[in-house]
C-alpha cells in the first residue's frame, strides 16, 4: 500500500515537477500568491501538528497499557492494593502461578481447539459461499449476497444469548424445530455436555463472523481473470479441475490473510462464551479470555493473575500479527 | 439441456441452506421476542406460539411501567431493564460520539501518511497495522486501574476514549490508501488559488473522500454499538451501561425468561442491522480495503 503512494506521488510528480521539488523541501510555493492569516506550516511540522490527536489516543489506549499491563503483571494486585495505591512486587509468581494452573492451561487447550475448528469451518465455508454468490445464473445468490453481511451487525452478545435461546434444553428453538419436522422423540442437550459444549460454542461464533472472510473471497474472485477459465475450458477443463488448478491457486494470498486475521481474533473469543456457556458446564468451555477476566474482575479480583494470563495471550497473538506484517510487505514487494 | 437445469436446481438450493442459515437465529429471536413466557412453557415443541403479543416491547420500553395482559402477574422486571432508558442514550452517545472523534482524528492522520512523506509518519502507518492485533483484554485490565485511579470508572467518557483509541488504527488504514488516490493536482490548484496546504486537504481531498469516509463512519459506529467487553469492565452502575452491557447482565438471572430477552436482542441490534443493510457498499468497501492492504 505504501508503494502505492508513492506510484502516485510519482505520476503528479511528472506533471508538477516545479511543485514536488518544493514538497520536497518541505517549504511554501515559491509562486504563490499572499495567504491569508499566518505563514504555513512545513510539512514537518505539520506532520507533527495533525498527528497530535491520534498519537495521544493510541498513547493512553494502546502504548500506555501494554506497558502497565507487563507491569501489573510482576505485581500483586488485588482489591487491597488497589485501595491502598502500592502494588508490591512478586516477580514471575503470577506468571509461576498460572502455568502451574490446571484451569489456565485448559482455557489454552479450548482456545486452541476452538480458533482450529472455527477457522477451517470457516474457511471452507467462505470458499463455498463466495463461489455461490458469484453465480450470475441464478436470482437466488442475489439474495445471499444482500443477507450475507446481516449477521456482521449483530451485537456479539445479542447473538451469544439467542443462540443460548436456540440450545435451550426445555424451551429452546432448535429441539422446538425437529420435533416439528419429526427427526427427534426426546430433546437433545446441546450445551449441557461437557463433551460437545466448546463445538456448540463455535456455530455461533462461526455465524457471526463468517460475513467478513466470505466477503474477502468474493472481492478476490472478483478480480481473477475471467478468461483463464474460458481457455481452460476450451482446453477440456471441467468445472472441478478449474476450481483446483486456477481458482485455488488465484485465492492462496487471501486465505492466507484471512487464516491469520481470523486466528487472531478467534483466540479472543469472550461474548458467546459469556452468553451460552459461562465456563460450563463444569470448566469444559474456560477459554483464554474469560479466564483473564474471570480472574480480574470477579471473586478473588486478582488484577495482577488476570494481566499475566492476558499478556501470555498476547505474546501468541503478537507471534502471528508479526507473520502477518511480514506477509503483507512481501505482497508490496 | 438437462444437465443446465439440474445445476440451476442445485445452486438455488445451496442458497437456500445459505439464507436460512443466515436468518434462522433473526427468526427464532422474533418469534421468542413476540410472546409470552406462558405460551414458552406450554407447547415446548412447536416453532410458532398459539398466540402473538407486543407486550414484551412495551414493558421494555416503557421500563416496567407499562405492563401489558401477559405481565399482569408477573412482578419482576431487573432494575437493569426498569432504567434501559440511561442504557438507551448511552449507547447512542458512545456510539456517536466515538464514530466523529475516530473520523476526525483519523483523517488528520490518514492525511500525513498519504500526502507528505515523512519516516516517522509511515513507521506509525505500521503500528497502526499491528495495533488491531492487541487483545482487549490486555490493555482493558491496566485501563481498569487507571481509569479507577483517575475516576474515570462509570462515565461514558472512559469508554469513548477507550473505544476510540482501538478503532482509530482501522481508521489511517482505510482512508489512507483513499487519499492517495485523489489527485494531488487538484490540491496543488487550490493552493495556488491561495489556500494552505490544510485548506486544500480541507476543501479538496477530504470531501472528494465521502466513499471512504462512509466506509469507515459505519464500521466504527456499529463497532462501537456492539461492542461489549469495554464498557463492561469500565461502567457497573445502570446509569452508565450500554445496552450491549445490560445484555449481559441478564445472563445470569435465573428469573428472566426467553421472551424478554429477545426483545432486548432485538432492540439492541435493529439499530445496527438496518445501518448495514443501507450502507452496505460501503460497509463491504471498507471491510475488503481495511483486511487486503493493511
Amino acid at each position: 500500500m505504501l508503494r502505492h503512494i508513492d506510484r502516485s506521488d510519482q505520476g503528479s510528480a511528472e506533471k508538477l515537477s516545479a511543485l514536488e521539488a518544493d514538497h520536497d523541501s518541505g517549504g511554501a510555493l515559491p509562486a504563490a500568491p499572499k495567504r491569508r492569516g499566518s505563514a504555513e506550516l512545513s510539512a514537518g511540522k505539520l506532520g507533527v501538528v495533525m498527528n497530535l490527536p491520534t498519537l495521544a489516543t493510541l498513547a493512553l489506549v494502546l502504548a500506555y497499557p501494554i506497558g502497565y499491563a507487563a507491569y501489573l503483571s510482576f505485581h500483586k494486585v488485588t482489591p487491597a492494593e488497589l485501595r491502598r495505591g502500592v502494588f508490591p512486587s512478586v516477580g514471575l509468581g503470577n506468571y509461576q502461578r498460572i502455568l502451574s494452573d490446571p484451569l489456565f492451561l485448559l482455557a489454552l487447550k479450548n482456545t486452541l481447539v476452538f480458533t482450529a475448528v472455527t477457522v477451517v469451518a470457516e474457511l471452507a465455508l467462505a470458499i463455498a459461499i463466495a463461489l455461490l454468490i458469484g453465480q450470475r445464473q441464478v436470482w437466488t445468490s442475489r439474495v445471499t449476497r444482500f443477507l450475507i453481511l446481516l449477521p456482521y451487525a449483530v451485537p456479539p452478545i445479542a447473538n451469544g444469548l439467542i443462540w443460548s435461546f436456540m440450545y435451550n434444553f426445555d424451551f429452546g428453538f432448535l429441539n422446538r424445530l425437529l420435533f416439528s419436522a419429526g427427526l427427534i422423540s426426546k430433546p437433545v442437550n446441546w450445551i449441557g455436555d461437557p463433551n460437545t459444549a466448546l463445538f456448540a460454542l463455535t456455530v455461533p461464533y462461526i455465524w457471526r463472523t463468517l460475513p467478513f472472510a466470505v466477503l474477502l473471497v468474493h472481492a478476490a474472485l472478483q478480480g481473477i481473470n475471467p478468461e483463464l477459465f474460458e481457455a481452460a475450458s476450451v482446453d477440456g477443463a471441467g468445472p472441478f479441475t478449474r476450481f483446483r488448478h486456477i481458482t485455488l491457486p488465484l485465492l492462496v494470498p487471501i486465505l492466507v490473510v484471512l487464516l491469520v486475521l481470523r486466528t487472531s481474533f478467534a483466540f479472543v473469543v469472550f461474548e458467546e462464551v459469556l452468553a451460552i456457556t459461562q465456563g460450563g458446564p463444569g470448566d469444559a468451555t474456560w477459554v483464554a479470555v474469560w479466564y483473564s477476566y474471570k480472574r480480574s474482575f470477579a471473586p478473588p479480583f486478582d488484577i495482577g493473575i488476570g494481566a499475566a494470563s492476558a499478556y501470555v495471550l498476547a505474546l501468541i497473538i503478537g507471534a502471528l500479527a508479526l507473520a502477518y506484517v511480514t506477509m503483507i510487505y512481501r505482497r508490496i514487494e | 439441456m438437462r444437465q443446465a437445469l439440474l445445476t440451476r436446481l442445485a445452486l438455488h438450493t445451496a442458497n437456500l441452506l445459505v439464507i436460512a442459515f443466515l436468518l434462522l437465529p433473526l427468526a427464532a429471536a422474533t418469534i421468542g421476542a413476540l410472546q409470552s413466557a406462558k405460551s414458552l412453557q406450554a407447547s415446548t415443541r412447536s416453532v410458532l406460539p398459539p398466540e402473538w403479543t407486543l407486550d414484551n416491547f412495551r414493558v421494555i420500553l416503557s421500563g416496567g411501567a407499562q405492563k401489558g395482559a401477559i405481565f399482569e402477574q408477573a412482578t419482576y422486571l431487573p432494575d437493569n431493564v426498569k432504567k434501559i432508558h440511561y442504557a438507551l442514550t448511552n449507547s447512542v452517545l458512545i456510539a456517536t460520539t466515538v464514530t466523529l472523534l475516530t473520523l476526525v482524528f483519523s483523517s488528520l492522520s490518514a492525511y500525513t501518511v498519504a500526502r507528505l512523506r515523512l519516516r516517522w509518519v509511515i513507521w506509525l502507518m505500521n503500528l497502526n497495522l499491528v495495533a488491531r492485533f492487541v487483545p482487549v483484554i490486555v490493555v482493558m485490565i491496566p485501563l481498569y486501574v487507571t481509569f479507577r485511579q483517575l475516576g474515570l470508572l462509570n462515565s461514558v467518557w472512559g469508554v469513548i476514549i477507550a473505544l476510540s483509541g482501538f478503532l482509530l488504527p482501522y481508521g489511517v488504514v482505510i482512508l489512507a490508501p483513499y487519499f492517495a488516490t485523489v489527485p494531488r493536482e487538484l490540491e496543488d490548484a487550490a493552493r495556488i488559488d491561495g489556500c494552505s496546504r490544510f485548506g486544500a486537504f480541507l476543501r479538496v481531498t477530504l470531501p472528494l473522500s465521502t466513499p471512504a469516509l462512509a466506509s469507515y463512519g459505519a464500521i466504527v459506529f456499529i463497532v462501537a454499538w456492539n461492542d461489549l467487553l469495554i464498557p463492561l469492565i469500565l461502567n457497573n452502575r445502570a446509569e452508565f451501561m450500554t445496552l450491549p452491557v445490560v445484555i449481559a447482565s441478564l445472563v445470569s438471572d435465573l428469573f428472566v425468561f426467553h421472551n424478554l430477552m429477545m426483545a432486548i436482542c432485538l432492540i439492541a441490534l435493529a439499530p445496527s442491522v438496518i445501518l448495514v443493510l443501507l450502507l452496505r457498499r460501503f460497509v463491504v468497501e471498507g471491510l475488503s480495503v481495511g483486511a487486503m492492504k493493511g
